[in-house]
């Protein structure tokens, strides 16, 4: 220890500050960081801080260093007029700025991506409801049809109630606005063949369908009336079906002859 | 004004470098004004033919690159004539060329050296931060520097090593960009003599790296030795101890041999059975059937 002690003390050089330019300083305090435990022991294996407190220590040297220079009238600003040989090329800087630059794009296209994914799918959920809410409609509609159709209630006030809604929420929502459009076509068919509605269930019987036997005629039923129109000349089906078989029509062929 | 500190760094490298080491060396010249090249150095040569070199070269200071095996990289920083010098195992190397590093700097301008407080608590760190500062400060005035200060030489001891860092300054509000090279450095010893001379300093926390790797494969080792040696146990434990049985004279009491029947040996081949398809058997689906007829009827 004494030896370099020795050693240092023979090999020193008295210089003036400005030859050397040397500070030696710890870091500037980070505001960042609350405990004073942290900033003390920094972790060598934590990247991050480890450069941080290297670029901190550069701050505080630098924050130090250039008052003391420009007391010394040595300049450190570079005019921009002066031109002159950089460490990097240029062409090497143009690398790099084309590098930053790529990277730059690279995550403004997946930003983008995101947010059209988010926009689709938030366009999918509207899109959902506005069908359910028409279909919810639909069925409340056919629902006070029906029951007016089977006598159920003798007012025609669901017609007025969907105008008033309607009406009413106009102003509401826009989407609902976007029903104009093939709504029109749709209204005209609607009026046109009725309110649609479900096909397959649509003709069952019901209790009192099928009680009513006012449509009972029983000539018909045992098959003994005129029938249709009397049979005229051409005959009717039953001439038809009382065609003689084959065998039959061969005979009176050969009795004929 | 006229250059008064006359300082020259000879900075070059032996035989066997890695192309890393070669750019790092070639950047340290660019960003050193006040240095000089030379071509690589034989191995076979010693070390304290270096000192000789540099006197031919005029130079006081030097930065010697050497490489081992083509993997460990040692610096050697001396002051040539009488000075200490030390060696460093270096690691880590970032060149100028990374693309990471945006910044950049005059070619030949003065730099700003930055120092960790701890360099002032132990005096081999004091002595190496004055051989830092005398080998990488530019002097004021050399014909080949420029006069802006306009970039920090940062070194920092973290983990009983020296990190160096290079920053552009690009306002005086202190705001900074890397520009590299950056390396880090393990002390390894300082000499009293340039190159040689007793040793003033050796550093506790240095391991060389041929030991680190052998410490790799030791560990390695161990570890499947271990195992072998918990399979072997477990191996015994599952055999357990024999006990021995004596033989009782009376189990054998009551075997009578068989009797011997001569040997058959057919010449001729069997007749083949016909295959008789019995009618009377259900068919498979019928039989199911029946089945369970019979469970519900049972």
């Amino acid at each position: 220890q004494d030896g370099l002690k020795q050693c240092l003390a023979e090999f020193r050089q008295q210089l003036a500050w400005v030859e050397r330019l040397d500070v030696t300083l710890g870091p500037v305090a980070d505001p960042v960081s609350q405990n004073s435990s942290t900033s003390a022991a920094v972790d060598p294996e934590n990247d991050f801080q480890r450069e941080m407190s290297f670029y901190r220590q550069a701050q505080a040297a630098v924050l130090e260093a250039l008052p003391r220079l420009h007391k010394l009238h040595v300049a450190t600003r570079r005019p921009d007029d002066y031109f002159a040989e950089m460490a990097k090329s240029d062409q090497q800087m143009q690398k790099i700025r084309q590098k930053l630059k790529s990277k730059q794009e690279a995550m403004e296209r997946s930003e983008k991506a995101k947010q059209l994914r988010a926009m689709r799918k938030y366009g999918k959920k509207v899109q959902v409801e506005v069908l359910q809410r028409r279909q919810k409609e639909k069925k409340n509609m056919l629902n006070a049809v029906k029951k007016y159709q089977k006598g159920l209630s003798d007012k025609l006030d669901f017609l007025d109630e969907e105008q008033t809604s309607s009406q009413g929420n106009k102003k509401g929502n826009a989407s609902q606005r976007t029903k104009k459009g093939p709504n029109a076509k749709r209204r005209y068919k609607n009026q046109k063949f009725g309110f649609g509605g479900k096909k397959k269930g649509s003709k069952w019987n019901t209790k009192e369908s099928f009680n009513d036997v006012s449509s009972f005629q029983s000539k018909v039923a045992h098959n003994k009336g005129p029938g249709k129109g009397g049979r005229g000349g051409k005959g009717g089906k039953k001439t038809l079906n009382k065609r003689p078989g084959k065998r039959a029509r061969q005979k009176m062929k050969n009795r004929a002859r | 004004g006229k250059w008064k500190n006359k300082e020259r760094v000879l900075i070059f490298s032996s035989r066997g470098i890695s192309f890393r080491t070669r750019h790092l060396m070639q950047d340290l010249r660019t960003l050193m004004p006040h240095s000089k090249a030379d071509t690589k150095m034989d191995r076979k040569d010693q070390l304290f033919v270096i000192n000789e070199v540099c006197e031919m070269k005029n130079c006081n200071k030097c930065i010697f690159f050497e490489a081992k095996k083509k993997q460990d990289l040692y610096m050697w920083l001396s002051n040539t004539p009488q000075g200490p010098s030390a060696k460093f195992l270096v690691q880590n190397v970032h060149t100028l060329a990374e693309l990471k590093m945006t910044g950049n700097c005059l070619r030949g301008s003065r730099p700003l050296l930055s120092f960790d407080p701890i360099f002032d608590q132990e005096p081999h760190y004091a002595l190496l931060k004055e051989l830092f500062i005398q080998i990488f400060s530019t002097p004021q005035y050399h014909p080949k520097s420029q006069p802006f200060v306009d970039h920090v030489f940062t070194f920092t001891i973290t983990d009983e090593r020296i990190w160096f860092r290079n920053y552009q300054i690009i306002e005086e509000d202190a705001s900074l960009v890397e520009i590299g090279p950056r390396f880090v450095l393990n002390l390894i010893k300082i000499f009293q003599g340039s190159f040689g001379g007793p040793t003033l300093y050796e550093n506790p926390h240095y391991q060389s790296p041929n030991m680190h790797r052998r410490l790799l494969r030791l560990s390695v080792a161990a570890k499947f030795r271990e195992k072998q040696q918990v399979k072997e146990v477990q191996k015994i434990k599952k055999k357990g101890t024999k006990v021995l049985v004596e033989e009782d004279p009376t189990e054998v009491v009551f075997e009578t041999p068989a009797e011997e029947k001569p040997v058959e040996i057919q010449l001729v081949k069997p007749e083949s059975k016909p295959i008789v398809k019995d009618k009377k058997k259900l068919r498979k689906i019928q039989r199911k059937k029946q089945k369970k007829l019979f469970r519900t009827e049972g």
